[in-house]
This record gives structure tokens, sequence and C-alpha cells, in this order.
């Protein structure tokens, strides 16, 4: 009996541990309230981080692409992820979210209520973003016009439906550290930053495990489409063996160097990168010549 | 005699595979025609995107040129070029999705966008280096929206 209930507290104890060590957590919200933000360079952020590619309506194009009613389904081994409406909406979208709940969404995944997001949202690149560049971001989201489409539920099964179990996933999967280490160029780390943190790139061109973690030993190593038939190319420069000014006009223009133009998910992702400016693509292609290489 | 039986034979039988094959094919042409359509403006384009990325020198002639014809060949571009049917899986070698004949008013939209943009980039690449740098943002947004959306992706 006596071992039963030592077994008991000791279970007990565990799941305790676990769920205070694995809290959804925030930033610092009293040091970003002393930065004031600057919306133009949000504009860039916001293209840098491909927002539009889930958050606008699916096949929007042009201006359209500004609205962030969300809608796109997303299927996954885990389930269908609904993204949802992020357009400055007080009702549907996160008109009434203060800049500390931005923070904890973008790069902690922690939403205004203090639960885990799905990672199906790359927080875990955009845990990389500065101070300055989540308050500019969200003075740049703040400019963007009303949706009032309301959110469809996510459609998952359990035991993934259990939120709190992201908590572990997380733990697993942290997001902290650079995958390609210093010393690199101020040209290489911009590239790095971009990259690594915002452009997300490794979200689909890093092949995921069983528990849908990306595996960071094949970093940018490509694998199959976890959103469908087909694969995702290896960039590392094992297999792109591009010219730097090949990458930045194919991220640019969407050309390849035999001219035939980007397919896929990629054509949506040039869309983004080709707002950014000439130094920022060279710094992608700069940064991508430095990714250990991988068969 | 049973020799010519078998010759006979052999006879009908290639004649019936070759109808079966012209039969089975009627899209050929169309489809040849578009790919070298594609090849033409691609060898076009790396004229005026070797220039673009720095690899050979700008030369307003040159680029002039190639320019003009990825103009005129935009203009040959039209649903001529695409019987109904010539579609992926239906046709041999082609990946033209069935949505560009259920949305065929989209795609000939998509199709005078391409015209409009060439037609910029013949200014923009007798211009100036940078002009034509800006140029090819148009035209490659102009390809990768057709293909985007009307032409199937290679596993």
């Amino acid at each position: 009996m006596k071992r039963v209930l030592l077994g008991l507290v000791l279970v007990a104890a565990c799941v305790a541990a676990f769920v205070i060590v694995t809290l959804p957590e925030r930033g610092d919200a009293v040091a970003l309230g002393q930065l004031s933000g600057d919306p133009a360079r949000g504009q860039t952020l916001f293209w840098a981080g491909g927002c539009a590619s889930c958050h606008a309506a699916p096949g929007a194009e042009g201006e359209a692409r500004l609205v962030l009613s969300g809608g796109l389904q997303l299927p996954t081994p885990f389930g269908t992820f609904s993204v949802p409406n992020i357009s400055p909406d007080p009702l549907q979208g996160i008109g009434n979210w203060t800049l500390a709940d931005f923070e904890g969404a973008l790069r902690h995944g922690t939403s205004p209520d203090g639960k885990h997001y799905y990672p199906s949202f790359p927080y875990t690149s955009y845990a990389h973003a500065t101070d300055q560049d989540v308050v500019d971001l969200w003075a740049f989201l703040q400019t963007l016009p009303l949706s009032n489409r309301p959110n469809d539920p996510h459609q998952i099964s359990f035991p993934f439906d259990q939120r709190l179990l992201l908590g572990g996933w997380k733990f697993l999967n942290p997001s902290t550290a650079w995958v390609v280490p210093d010393p690199l160029t101020p040209e290489e780390e911009r590239g790095r930053y971009l990259v690594e943190g915002f452009g997300h790139c490794g979200e689909c061109h890093t092949p995921r495990n069983a528990l849908g973690g990306r595996d960071m030993a094949r970093w940018l190593a490509g694998g199959p489409n976890p959103e469908g038939k087909g694969t995702i190319p290896n960039i590392t420069p094992a297999k792109l063996d591009w010219s730097t000014a090949d990458i930045a006009e194919y991220l640019k223009s969407g050309f390849t160097p035999d001219y035939d133009s980007a397919g896929g998910g990629m054509a949506d992702v040039v869309t983004n990168i080709s707002h950014l400016s000439d130094a920022d693509r060279l710094a992608i292609a700069a940064y991508l010549k430095k990714v250990p290489p991988q068969n | 005699m049973k020799f010519g039986f078998f010759a006979a034979g052999l006879a009908a039988a290639l004649a019936t595979a070759a109808i079966a094959q012209e039969a089975e094919d009627p899209f050929a042409d169309a489809v040849e025609s578009r790919h070298g359509l594609m090849l033409l403006m691609a060898q076009n384009l790396g004229t005026l995107g070797g220039m673009a990325k720095g690899e050979t020198p700008y030369d307003a002639a040159v680029a002039g040129k190639a320019a003009d014809n990825i103009a005129a060949l935009s203009s040959v571009m039209s649903m001529d070029l695409f019987p109904a049917g010539s579609e992926y899986e239906k046709a041999a070698d082609s990946f033209a999705l069935p949505s560009i004949w259920s949305n065929q008013e989209d795609f000939v939209k998509k199709i005078s966008a391409l015209n409009d943009a060439a037609n910029a980039m013949t200014a923009d690449a007798k211009k100036d280096l940078a002009s034509l740098q800006a140029g090819m943002n148009g035209i490659g947004g102009a390809c990768a929206a057709c293909h985007k959306a009307y032409r199937q992706p290679e596993e």
C-alpha cells in the first residue's frame, strides 16, 4: 500500500514538474514597451516572414495579400490546421491584442490566454526575431485592413489535440541557438537572421522526425513534403550549386538559372522575398553557401 | 504461303499500331509547339538575366533584341496553342492543368499580363542596366503567376 502511494506521489510529481518546466512562456513586456515601432521597417519584416503566404485568404493576389483573414487549411500527419484571422479586427482578428500578447505568440508560441500554439505557426523560427523587429512588425500589422472572417477550429484528433503536450514538444525542440555558428561576415549574419529567423526556410527545407520536430542534423537537406506529395529540395551546398547571383535572382524574379520559374510553394515565397532589397537577397545567398553540406 | 500470312499479319499490326498511336496523341504538335516557345523564351531571358546578374556586360542593343524577341514570343501565346484536352495525363509530355480550360478567362488574363510585362521590358532593356534588372521582376512574376496556377509541378 505504501509503495502504491509512493508511486502515485512520484507520478504526480513528474506531471507537476512537466507542467511547470513546460509552462507557456512570454518575453519581457517592459523592455519592449520602451521601443517605438516603425511600420515601414515592419513591412519588410512582414514580407521576410512570409506572413501573407498562410494568413492571406487562399489564392489572394496583389493588394488582397495584405488582408490577413486566414482560412487556409494545412493538412499534416497530426491533423488539419486552420490558419487564423490575424487582421486588426477586434472581434475576429487580433485587434484587441497588446504588444506583449503579440511577442508571446511570435517568439514563444504562447497565446494571449496562456496556451501553447501548434508549431504549424513557425514560432520556432520567429524566436530569433530581435526586440526592435517584433515592435516594428507589430506596428505594420496595425496598418492593415480589417477582416471579420470568423476562425475555423483545427481538426486534430487525440492525443495531438491536448495542447498541454505541446510544452513537451517545445522542450524537445528548443529554438534559440543558431544552426550555423559564428564566425560569419556581417552579410552572412544578416542572411542567417533572415533564413533561420523570419524567413523560416528550415520549416520546409529541413526534414522532420516522427514527432514533427526538425532534424537539425540535416539542416536544409530537404525531404518529403509534409503538406502533401512531392519532395522539398536539399538547398545545402552539396546540392544547390547555383552562384550567389543565381540564388539572389531566383528569390527576386523566380527565374532558375535555366530560366524556368519557381513552382509550388516556392513561387509564393518568391512573391514575398521579391519585396526585400537586393542586399538582403544576396545576404541569404551568402548564408546558404556557409550551411554544412548534406547529401 | 505461311510467310505471306505472317507478313500480312505483321503489316496489319503495324498499321493498327501506327493508327493507334496517331489516335492516342492528337496533341503532339500543340505540346511540342508550347515547349519550343518556352525554350526560345528561356534562351532570350538568359541573355537578359546574364546581364541582370552581372555575368555578362550590359549591352543595350543585345538586350533590346532579346527583349523584342520575348515580346514577340509572348504575343504567340494564346488559346490556339492549348486545344481542349491537351492536358496533363491526357496528352504526352503535357504539364498543362485542366483548370486552363475550366478557368479560361483567368488564363487568358494572365497571358495578357505577360504581354504587358514583356512590352514594358522592350523599353527597360534598351534604357539602362538598372531598368533591365527591375524589369526582370515583372516578367518573372508573369511567368510564375501562370506556372503556379496552371502547370503541374514536376515530382
